[in-house]
């Protein structure tokens, strides 16, 4: 069972970096938007699955905030905010296609070597994905410096904070609820003044 | 008791948003409101600090607020800054001009900006702190773009993304220790109060801990203005109002230094203090470095101002590396840089008003246009430039004196090195400033008022604490001091 | 049956099938379009007329035009012989691993850009260069997402790799597995000149890569090329079903067991050949410069594949 167990979570692991590699990939932002959404239903079912066979309940709860939240709430508002900026497309990223796919895979190598100590540690059946977890902050970090297109920027952020939650479900079956409740509500101003920020940008002329 | 003091301090911020909120025409009201709350505040954070200088135990409320000595320092701090920024803030000039919408704006950002850093002081908990931190960064973001410019919407825009996402990082390394402490089998619930995890930290895994601590350094390290994150820092605290960046720089950052100090205490009780002071120092010099090096090329009198809040954090985070007495410099440090920084900035609020353009060149015979003005704000550029006597040429000293006796003489060089070329540079621009000829379309003439007298205020604290260092104050410090290197 | 017997036996069906093969993925692909298509026993006629032409050569040729065709002929023949095709105590295993596969393989190429560079063309000459350029990702590529499944098994010995997964079957749930094969499959199609990387039915200037290199040979000799490149297919295909999802292999030399591996095996090839005539029905040729990217993906994934397999032994 404890196998099952830890293979389902590092597969789920897996795939949501494999989706952070889509931003690598793609060209075109509303890509980026579906990664992102599909990431976020891939958490909650890790999430999910730590609760049920990690038998912490509470976790229900936060899989089905990050599903209504990250799954659905924030892609809708990126969405909006897509459609309003068509200009980004054209916007090349500072670091090429191949590059970039490179260096992920670069940061990834890196990221199972520093997590290293923290597998040896970690006794729980998930900490196998923990590596995982760490390449994807890693990675969503380098989509934020290396992306010049907002809604790219804003989606490495988020895949970031999901980075960080997947990491928190795998080394010790999520953080205390209070903190849990908070990071959500942070996220979603967060999410919502950016949407407030972004057509203040556009202005051509000061004032 | 202890709760009455904590809900006196973290109260009125709250209050006098909600009441902003909630009045919408006539916003004068808010205003006065705003004015008379907020010293309640700094009054319980002065009752507070007092009692723990005298040597009284922690003030806590359950287990969800604690206020020690260092804790107690930073409210004080935010508490007296955001009650100076609420009496100088938009809505209580005596001539109007700042439209309601303005001002209503204002007061309800800038109010919930203040209850979210005393929040993230006074928590017991350091997941509570980091989502407080975390808020600062959102309602802060919103309150930059105030005139509606596109430069203030670009670096409101650049200030939330590197913020959030240092902060996310910040968050990785609270999870990362929190991980630790779950696996030695502690008690879940109470995982990440502060106190827990000190007791706790001996049997914290070593590589675990070092690997947090990265994590939380460039986490916290980019609200506080750090290098190499601290690119957002010179766009975000020049486009913002004058009130809201004197808030910002003044104890924004402090409170971020706070919140590195606080994870310092419990990663040095696991793998000793030379990991992090090692990390602290390199990065604490080379943000230094920054900020000195890019005075000299400043243009824009407010973008001077931001670099010299870069130098001076830098210092701070210098400090912190140095032993106990480098850590007993650095909230000193932190202590001056706030008043002097909170009032440099709003002067420069009053610079603008009269000159209406932020460029250096712009600006001459400051002194001969606005005399109480101009020898304010001279004083507080030569506070912030390390000029006895004010209370950072003190912190400054003890810097350069900790780094001696820590055994890091080329550090000591460097710093006496920088600090010499900041002062060069800040000295510079404000004699270019203070001297010459005015335009002739600027209004000339000052009439004593309320405003300038409160400006005077820090600069006199500043005065007073350079040149004796009251004994409370020197007794919180060392209590303060004591939390982070025992 | 003698190993030796195996052996010879497992290379001769590659070699027989392979024209097979690429003829029942045309077949596939037209019926898909709408039209008849030719059977799938089109290509051996097709590879008979042209054994019986003429050839031409140009005078510009030196020796390693005549050389390229043998060579290719004779490393691919080589790498099918390495490779687990009915039975998993793998004769072949004695003559080379893993790497000597890859050395075969890009043997190959390179006397193909070789040979294509030779007359001195232009359509040769930039055949060839995009060859490279593709070759310089997947060889590497296919390599690492093999290495994948070596570290786990703990040999670089193909029989190995596929006895070890037959054993321990859990070692396919997961992560590193899919995402080699994945890797593999995506790498293959680069490798072989399938869409969307390269399309073999094209003859235009700007699409050819491998039509692009064999457009002077003629006769005998672009019967052996267009014969090598079919076992070229069939033998990748072959790999990618026995090593990633090997079941059905023989595991002992009876002949029950060895007649349901050849069952097993011609399904697998089926069934691959099948998706790979609708892959190639649906998606459109990538444009040349858009191709390291995907082949980028590709290395990507073989080496998360390969680090998950290596911190996870």
């Amino acid at each position: 069972m404890d196998a099952l167990f830890s293979r389902l979570t590092m597969t789920g692991a897996s795939a949501m970096l494999l989706l952070a590699l889509v931003v690598m990939w793609r060209r075109h932002v509303p890509a980026y938007v579906t990664a992102f959404r599909t990431q976020s239903v891939v958490l909650a079912f890790v999430g999910a699955i730590v609760a049920w066979m990690g038998e912490v309940p509470e976790l229900f709860l936060v899989a089905a905030i990050i599903l209504g939240l990250k799954g659905w709430i924030v892609p809708r508002i990126l969405a909006g905010m897509e459609a309003r900026r068509p200009d980004d497309r054209g916007l090349r990223p500072l670091v090429n296609t191949e590059m970039s796919l490179l260096i992920s895979g670069g940061l990834a190598v890196a990221a199972y070597e520093l997590s290293r100590p923290l597998t040896e540690v970690v006794s729980l059946p998930t900490r196998s994905g923990l590596p995982i977890a760490l390449a994807l902050i890693l990675v969503s970090l380098f989509i934020v410096v290396s992306r010049r297109q907002v809604i790219a920027q804003i989606v490495g952020f988020l895949m970031l904070e999901n980075g960080v939650a997947l990491l928190a479900l795998l080394g010790a079956y999520g953080v205390p609820l209070v903190v849990e409740l908070g990071v959500f509500l942070d996220v979603l101003l967060g999410v919502l003044v950016m949407q407030a920020l972004v057509p203040g940008m556009e202005k051509t002329s000061a004032g | 008791m202890d709760s009455v003091l904590v809900i006196a301090l973290l109260a009125p911020p709250m209050f006098a948003a909600a009441v902003a909120i909630l009045v919408r025409r006539a916003p004068v009201g808010a205003v006065w409101f705003d004015a008379v709350t907020m010293p309640v505040s700094a009054c319980a954070a002065a009752a507070i600090a007092l009692r723990l200088a005298a040597g009284g135990a922690p003030v806590v409320v359950g287990n969800a607020w604690r206020l020690d000595a260092l804790s107690a320092l930073l409210a004080l701090l935010v508490s007296v800054v955001a009650t100076l920024a609420a009496w100088l803030g938009p809505g209580l000039e005596r001539r109007g001009g700042v439209p309601s919408t303005e001002i209503r704006q204002y007061r309800i950002y800038a109010n919930l900006f203040a209850s979210t850093m005393l929040m993230a002081v006074s928590t017991s908990n350091l997941g509570v702190m980091w989502v407080a931190i975390e808020a600062t960064t959102v309602t802060s973001a919103l309150l930059i773009p105030l005139r509606r410019t596109k430069p203030a919407f670009d670096a409101s825009w650049k200030y939330l993304l590197i913020g959030s996402v240092g902060i996310a990082l910040a968050f990785a390394g609270t999870v990362l220790a929190f991980v630790d402490y779950a696996t030695t089998g502690g008690d879940l619930e109470l995982a990440l109060n502060w106190t827990t995890l000190r007791t706790a930290a001996p049997s914290l895994h070593p590589e675990v801990a070092q690997l947090a601590f990265v994590f939380l350094l460039v986490g916290f390290g980019t609200k506080a203005g750090l290098a190499p994150t601290h690119t957002w820092l010179p766009d975000a605290h020049s486009e913002a109002p004058a009130q809201l960046s004197a808030v910002m720089s003044g104890v924004l950052l402090a409170v971020a230094l706070y919140a590195v100090a606080r994870w310092k205490a419990i990663i040095d009780l696991a793998i000793g203090p030379a990991f992090t002071d090692t990390l602290l120092l390199v990065v604490g010099i080379a943000t230094v470095i920054v900020g000195s090096a890019s005075l000299l090329s400043q243009t824009y009198y407010k973008r001077m101002l931001a670099y010299s809040s870069i130098e001076h954090m830098g210092l701070a985070c210098v400090g912190l590396a140095l032993g106990p007495l480098g850590v007993f410099a650095a909230l000193l440090h932190l202590t001056g840089h706030a008043l002097a920084k909170s009032a440099a900035f709003l002067i420069s609020g009053r610079v603008y008003a009269r000159y209406r353009s932020g460029e250096i060149e712009a600006v001459s015979g400051l002194l001969e246009t606005a005399p109480a003005t101009g020898v304010l704000f001279a004083t507080t550029v030569f506070a912030l430039a390390g000029l006895p006597p004010f209370s950072l040429f003190l912190s400054e000293i003890l810097i350069v004196q900790a780094a001696w006796r820590a055994g890091h003489p080329a550090v000591t060089g460097l710093v006496l090195v920088l600090i010499l070329l900041a002062f060069a540079s800040l000295v510079t621009h404000l004699q270019r400033m203070l001297f010459g000829e005015a335009g002739r379309d600027v209004p000339r003439g000052e009439r004593p008022s309320v405003p300038l007298g409160l400006l005077a205020l820090p600069v006199a604290l500043l005065a007073w604490i350079g040149v004796t260092l009251p004994a409370p104050l020197r007794m919180l410090l060392t209590y303060a001091a004591e939390v982070v290197r025992p | 049956m003698t190993p030796i017997v195996l052996a010879v036996t497992e290379c001769l069906c590659l070699a027989i099938a392979a024209p097979a093969v690429v003829g029942y993925v045309r077949w596939l692909k037209a019926r898909l379009q709408g039209r008849r298509g030719a059977d799938f026993l089109q290509p051996y006629r097709d590879l008979r007329k042209t054994f019986a032409k003429g050839m031409i050569i140009a005078d510009t040729t030196s020796w390693i035009f005549h050389l390229t065709p043998c060579v290719v002929v004779a490393s691919t023949v080589a790498a099918a012989a390495l490779v687990p095709v009915i039975s998993a105590s793998q004769p072949g295993d004695q003559l080379g691993d893993l790497f000597a596969l890859m050395a075969l393989l890009i043997l190959g190429t390179i006397f193909l850009a070789l040979g294509g560079l030779d007359p001195g063309t232009a359509f040769g000459g930039m055949g060839s260069s995009r060859e490279m350029t593709v070759a310089a990702l997947t060889e590497p590529t296919l390599a690492i997402a093999i290495l994948s499944l070596a570290l786990t098994a703990g040999s670089t010995s193909l029989g190995t790799i596929t006895n070890t997964l037959l054993t321990t079957p859990a070692n396919a749930i997961g992560p590193g597995h899919a995402l080699a094969l994945a890797a593999f499959l995506i790498a293959m199609l680069a490798e072989t000149g399938r869409l969307p990387v390269d399309n073999p039915a094209t003859h235009l200037e700007l699409t050819m890569i491998h039509e692009a290199m064999i457009l002077e040979y003629s006769g005998p000799y672009l019967a052996l090329l267009e014969w090598a490149a079919a076992l070229k297919l069939t033998l990748l295909l072959t790999l990618a079903s026995n090593l990633f999802v090997p079941w059905g292999i023989a595991t002992s030399l009876s002949a029950g067991a060895l007649a349901l591996g050849l069952a097993a095996v011609l399904a697998k090839l089926a069934l691959l050949a099948t998706l790979l005539a609708v892959l190639e029905t649906r998606v459109a040729k990538l444009r040349l410069f858009r191709v390291p990217e995907l082949l980028a993906v590709s290395f990507t994934l073989a080496l998360l594949a390969a680090t998950s397999s290596f911190f996870t032994r």
